[in-house]
């Protein structure tokens, strides 16, 4: 077998191991570059769906806007994300009643804000969420429900909303008989009109019931409403379907929501949008949809029903009913009257009533999710759900730095990229109101902040040394058309001016004055299309005039860093503008941009940090219904531009990053995710290390720590921290056995470990290592055979042992600047001092791979804190002293080690020949004696601890002087003066009892032919 | 030599090509006869691994038995204490509370778990038909760099909170070397129910004629884990029962 084993490896490494960067996937090129989410939670973000189990009410999943699905086990204290690798706008959840393994998403958020993602079609799990399949449906664009037959898991009935930003015919409701393999549209109107809810009678399978909507979105406009808008009913399994009207409003309706009362399956609800407003709202029919009697038209029912059209009914109470809404009513008269839910974020989107303990419910918000143990009464939050909805991030030079960023309907926030004990909640500091969206430090002066509101109805100018806040956005004055600003509009600082601010509304405005006084410097640079401006018609039967419409504005502006009369502008109706005169001339360049569709979304424009003339441009057709990737690059001003987008990118694009140093090293930010090129675009690997495939609506760039900045729209702020070794990678360095990468000098952090306040329900956000990194690529992952790492110092000296990463690709491994912690006396119980390892001091280490037969090894710089307290003479006392002290600690532990080994052969001599017994035991008691003055030799580990001995002492006072990093004070000096002359007397009176009893006994081993006891050396014993 | 260059080559080539359409019973007899083979590992009927943990600068030794009959040990040494986790004697799973320093048994219901486990020997997928365990090969995906066979074992349901739960193990088999480079692990009770354990081999060595990973590295999915290196490994160790035997309360 040896043999074959040989022949079996020889011949593998015979097989060509050469790749090169295009062909490597990400798994094999990112190896241990992970990323590295900060949250928020303490605002979470929007829930669109929520599905608790049946059987097992300790089970609940929720479906998210744009964080993916996360499920709990423990009835909704704690939730996990189970969908990562897959579209993260969540329409619905569904867990298959007879068989609870299995559960359904269907992707596309059905809550038709302007700021939805999309869908990608609808997702299997065979085991309880741990893993997913797609099954089908992929250009449905948005699943409202899914219906499983409790009888026949195979069955299952989906409601497809369909697109929102155009037309398609993946809509209606289909069905499969085989689990999913194959799909039939059993139910269709038209092109214009999905299914926005469909519900199965759990009683009688063949019962559904489907409410179809005709709707649609512009970048410009919303549309609720038309004449295909109807609720019907099925008795046949969706074979026929019949509108059950009798009651309804006549005229156009629009949204209708409905649902079954679960202990009474003829009753039913129904809220519906209509024309004739005083007949919106709430209806209930008692016969199974036969007629329907109007009971309220209140506020709370008929609000913007795109957004709020879920009823949710008591699982035995029939009377009692729930409706989503700004703040959610609920009623206890079978829906004529309501009242509000407890207070908690509004904007209400899904209920879940547990069906074993009904009082406790569970609701959707924009702002996470709540939990009630007395059906609505007060509210609770959930707060470990980092789904928050960044719309755009930025980041300052503070260290640690800070970023800065708007979410959707949650303010605007500045939060720490590490804290002490991890990013809690509680280092949020909020910064706006509304919506929130660009949020940016002042260059120079990061006290000051910029942030804005929905449609810049305010721009804050915040100082936090004053705490005060001044409105500073651009008015209209004489000449100017009025200001068009959009939902999201750009604010920006100049990397040129730190005084300077840009803001755009269809002009470019610009102050050098912090924002006091302003300047308009470019005429209307959109296509000021008049039959985009209606936004007071918007909204279709329900009017929804909130500015989310607005159009025809400028999204993007960037000053080149390398020119300040180069400013690029792009506009949501398709325009890029370019000024290489600081706005006195402009030029429209949008015809250069070849192959890109007329009026497409200018998302974002990157002026390259290495040339005036390069920029990328990214663009966003999803507005159109086009989910294409536009991403396109100049380098001579905007007279040419190339698209660098590949087939390896899935998902339209919003962000761009391009990296500081390696021109070559781009990022690209899509609806599904992180996309990196090291080629300049020629290839394209997704990112997908603990990185889900989420929008991302933004990308920056932290220059002193190389961290990609990732503002997420579903999954908060995520890092990927540190992506210098990304710019290192070359098709040659693939072929070296082990390639270490350059790595710049490594700073000790000094900082207390103090810190944490979270408890364990609570997201806590992770920190940064502050270990040093070093960082190696393998060109094939190492599995058979030694491989150890280690450091030494420049001497030679042996300082620390290392766990090697073995992937292939980029592996890091950390080392916190620490050496062996010292080898102590063996006691009772353990010496807590003895747990600490000295750190080592600055200055050149080298760290070595052993890989077979093969050493590699690369030099690293370690530093001192370059703010730090402490001199160099204070350092170099402690140092002394914690040598001294680990010395100490280690001659104590060789002196115990030899008692110890001579009590033991004394004993056993003393069996073998009694003989030697009266020797035996004067030496052994002296030896007793003496250990017990040196270590504790009873109690335990906790509160049957006994007072301390010498070991206890000098290990604590070695670990005080070691765990800090100044000179230790006079007060410990006499303190270890005091322990070093106990164990000097320690050492006499071992050496006397070694020249006393001990001789006598080695000299009666002697006489009576006896072992004599073999003792380790001191380096022996020492060595590491 | 370029004869038998292109010959190993030619093995090599062919032995991959034939893994594309493989099932999970080959990819495991595979791996069992690329770590000794079924003759070898039959005969072994106990283990002792030497080996240590390194934490943040400490070495921690210990010394690991695993016997056939279901009989295992965990023996730590730190700072001249020895202390023992994780034993079994064939009726009590105890370990040392190192508080206070003494034996005591674990729960009624880990215990219970424990015992449906016995017979995986050496590992659970070595003889997973006869544990009545499924095993089913689900696709293959790249991990550590590598692209591997992906294995789904479930085993006999385990007890959590009182309640029978699936129990399921996800095998990573490296495709060029058929040995398990990573194990996962939904982890179902406590803190951390909901996340993954993982478990990433590698350093496999021979010792009498077997595989053997000798880095074992263990952690939460996404955080950092605690690595175990082997130094040696003893097949059919003298052990003395004493070392499994509950001391009492």
């Amino acid at each position: 077998m040896k043999v074959l084993n040989a022949i079996f490896f020889v011949a593998l490494s015979f097989v060509s191991f050469s790749q090169n960067i295009e062909k490597l996937n990400g798994d094999a090129l990112f190896g241990d570059i992970q990323a590295r989410h900060i949250g928020p939670a303490l605002m979470s973000g929007r829930v669109s769906d929520i599905e608790g189990s049946l059987a097992d009410s300790k089970t609940i999943y929720i479906g998210t806007a744009g964080g993916g699905v996360w499920k709990s086990t423990d009835g909704g204290v704690k939730f996990n994300s189970i969908f990562d690798k897959y579209c993260q706008s969540i329409g619905c959840v569904a867990i298959d009643p007879s068989n609870e393994k299995i559960v359904w998403v269907g992707t596309g958020e059905v809550w038709t804000r302007n700021s939805t993602s999309v869908g990608d079609g609808i997702y299997k799990s065979t085991d309880g969420g741990r893993s997913f399949k797609k099954m089908g449906l992929p250009n449905s664009d948005r699943i409202s429900s899914i219906q499983i037959n409790p009888n026949n898991s195979d069955e299952v009935f989906v409601g497809v909303q369909g697109a929102l930003w155009g037309a398609n015919e993946e809509r209606g409701v289909y069905k499969t008989i085989d689990g999913g393999l194959t799909w039939e549209k059993i139910f269709y109107i038209d092109e214009n009109t999905g299914c926005s809810e469909l519900v199965m009678d759990k009683e009688n399978p063949s019962i559904l019931y489907a409410s179809f909507w005709e709707h649609r979105r512009t970048a410009w406009s919303f549309s609720s409403g038309g004449e295909n808008c109807a609720l019907y009913k099925s008795v046949d399994g969706g074979k026929s379907w019949n509108k059950i009207h009798n009651g309804f409003p006549q005229g156009t309706l629009g949204r209708i929501a409905v649902t079954i009362a679960p202990s009474n399956h003829s009753i039913l609800y129904s809220v519906v949008e209509s024309e004739d407003k005083a007949k919106s709202g709430m209806y209930r029919s008692d016969d199974a949809g036969k007629s329907w009697q109007h009971l309220n038209a209140d506020f709370g029912l008929v609000v913007r029903p795109f957004y709020f059209s879920r009823i949710v009914v008591h699982p035995t109470n029939p009377d009692i009913v729930v409706k989503a809404g700004l703040f959610g009513s609920i009623s206890r008269d079978g829906g004529k009257t309501f009242k509000g839910l407890g207070q908690m974020h509004p904007d209400i989107h899904d209920i879940w009533f547990d069906v074993n303990q009904p009082d406790k419910i569970f609701v959707a918000t924009d702002g996470g999710l709540y939990r009630s143990l007395n059906m609505g009464g007060t509210m609770q939050m959930i707060e470990n759900l980092p789904i928050s909805q960044f719309y755009h991030i930025s980041v300052d030079n503070q260290k640690p730095y800070n970023i800065y960023g708007g979410l959707q309907d949650n303010g605007s926030w500045i939060g720490p990229s590490s804290s002490p004990g991890g990013i809690e909640a509680r280092d949020w500091q909020t910064i706006g109101y509304g919506d929130g969206f660009r949020v940016y430090p002042h260059p120079t002066e990061p006290q000051i902040t910029y942030s804005e509101m929905q449609g810049a109805n305010a721009i804050w100018r915040y100082d936090s040394r004053i705490m005060q806040q001044k409105v500073v956005k651009p008015l209209q004055v004489e000449g100017d058309d009025k200001l068009r600003f959009n939902w999201n509009a750009p604010i920006t600082t100049s990397l040129n001016a730190p005084d300077r601010l840009y803001v755009g509304s269809q002009y470019v405005h610009v102050s050098n004055d912090r924002g006091d006084n302003w300047k308009r410097i470019s005429p209307d640079l959109t296509t000021n299309n008049p039959d985009k401006l209606n936004q007071e018609e918007s909204g279709g039967l329900s009017k929804d005039n909130s500015g989310a419409e607005n159009h025809c504005t400028i999204f993007t502006i960037a000053e080149s860093g390398l020119d300040e009369n180069v400013i690029w502008a792009g506009t949501d109706d398709g325009n890029v503008q370019i000024t290489q005169d600081g706005g006195k001339n402009w030029t429209n360049v949008t015809e250069n941009i070849k192959g890109l569709p007329a009026n497409t979304w200018c998302y974002h424009i990157e002026a390259s940090s290495f040339d005036k003339g390069i920029a990328y441009a990214v663009f966003d057709g999803h507005t159109s219904n086009d989910k294409n990737t536009y991403c396109y690059k100049t380098t001579d001003f905007s007279q040419t531009w190339t698209s660098i987008v590949t087939d390896e990118i899935y998902g339209f694009a919003r962000s761009f990053q391009e990296d500081f140093e390696n021109p070559n090293l781009l990022f690209l930010g899509t609806e599904f995710g992180l996309y990196v090129t090291l080629n300049g675009g020629k290839n394209w690997v997704k990112f997908e290390n603990n990185m889900p495939s989420v929008a991302i609506h933004y990308l920056d760039m932290q220059k002193e720590t190389n961290d990609l900045v990732m503002g997420t729209h579903g999954r908060g702020v995520i890092i990927m921290d540190d992506v210098s070794p990304l710019r290192q990678i070359s098709e040659e360095i693939m072929t070296e056995k082990v390639h270490f990468m350059k790595v710049k000098s490594f700073e000790m952090s000094e900082q207390s470990s103090f810190g944490g306040t979270s408890t364990p329900t609570q997201f806590v956000g992770a920190n940064p290592s502050t270990a040093a990194k070093i960082v190696y690529l393998l060109p094939k992952r190492h599995t058979f055979g030694k491989m150890k790492m280690w450091v030494e110092a420049t001497n030679g000296e042996f300082v620390a042992k290392l766990t090697p990463g073995k992937k292939k690709g980029i592996n890091i491994v950390h080392w916190n600047f620490r050496s062996s912690v010292p080898k102590v006396a063996t006691g009772k119980t353990f010496t807590a001092g003895g747990f600490t390892a000295p750190r080592v001091a600055a200055g050149e280490y080298t760290v070595k791979i052993l890989k077979g037969k093969d050493t590699f090894e690369t030099q690293i710089q370690v530093e001192y804190p370059k703010n730090s307290v402490f001199s160099l003479e204070e350092r170099e006392l402690q140092f002394k002293t914690s040598k001294k002290m680990y010395n100490m600690v280690e001659e104590l532990a060789y002196m115990v080690y030899q008692i110890d080994l001579f009590i033991s052969h004394a004993q056993k001599s003393a069996e073998e020949n009694p003989k030697l017994k009266k020797g035996t035991d004067k030496l052994i008691a002296e030896l007793t004696a003496l250990k017990e003055d040196l270590v504790v030799t009873r109690g335990d580990n906790y509160v049957g601890a006994v007072e301390p001995e010498l070991r206890e002492k000098m290990a604590e006072a070695y670990a005080a002087v070691t765990g800090y990093f100044g000179a230790p004070s006079q007060t410990q000096l006499d303190n270890i003066e005091l322990i070093e002359n106990e164990m000097i007397e320690s050492r006499k009176t071992f050496t006397s009892v070694m020249n006393g009893s001990m001789r006598k006994y080695i000299q009666a081993l002697k006489k009576n032919e006896m072992a004599l006891p073999v003792v380790k050396s001191y380096e022996e014993y020492v060595k590491k | 030599m370029k004869n038998l260059a292109i010959s190993l080559l030619f093995i090599a080539s062919s032995f991959i090509l034939k893994a594309q359409d493989i099932t999970a019973d080959e990819i495991v007899k595979n791996y069992i006869e690329n770590t000794g083979g079924k003759k070898a590992w039959s005969k072994v009927n106990g283990l002792k691994m030497t080996a240590a943990i390194n934490v943040q600068g400490m070495e921690i030794p210990l010394v690991i038995y695993m016997l056939k009959d279901g009989r295992t040990a965990t023996i730590v040494t730190y700072q001249g204490i020895t202390f023992s986790q994780d034993v079994y004697d064939g009726e009590v799973l105890w370990g040392m509370n190192p508080m206070a320093m003494k034996a005591e048994k674990a729960e009624s219901e880990k215990l219970e778990n424990y015992k449906r486990g016995i017979g995986e020997f050496p590992n659970d997928i070595f003889n997973y038909k006869n544990l009545g365990y499924t095993l089913e090969f689900v696709g293959e995906e790249t991990k550590e760099g590598v692209e591997c066979y992906k294995l789904k074992l479930t085993k006999k349901d385990q007890l959590v909170d009182g309640k029978e739960t699936e129990n399921v193990i996800y095998y990573f088999i490296d495709k060029e070397n058929f040995v398990p480079i990573v194990v996962e692990q939904p982890i179902v009770s406590g803190e951390l129910a909901g996340q993954t354990s993982v478990t990433v081999m590698s350093d496999y060595q021979e010792a009498d004629g077997l595989y053997f990973a000798f880095s074992i590295n263990q952690m939460v999915e996404g955080m950092g884990g605690s690595e175990i290196v082997i130094s040696s490994v003893e097949i059919n160790p003298d052990v003395d029962d004493s070392i499994f035997a509950f001391p009492g309360e």
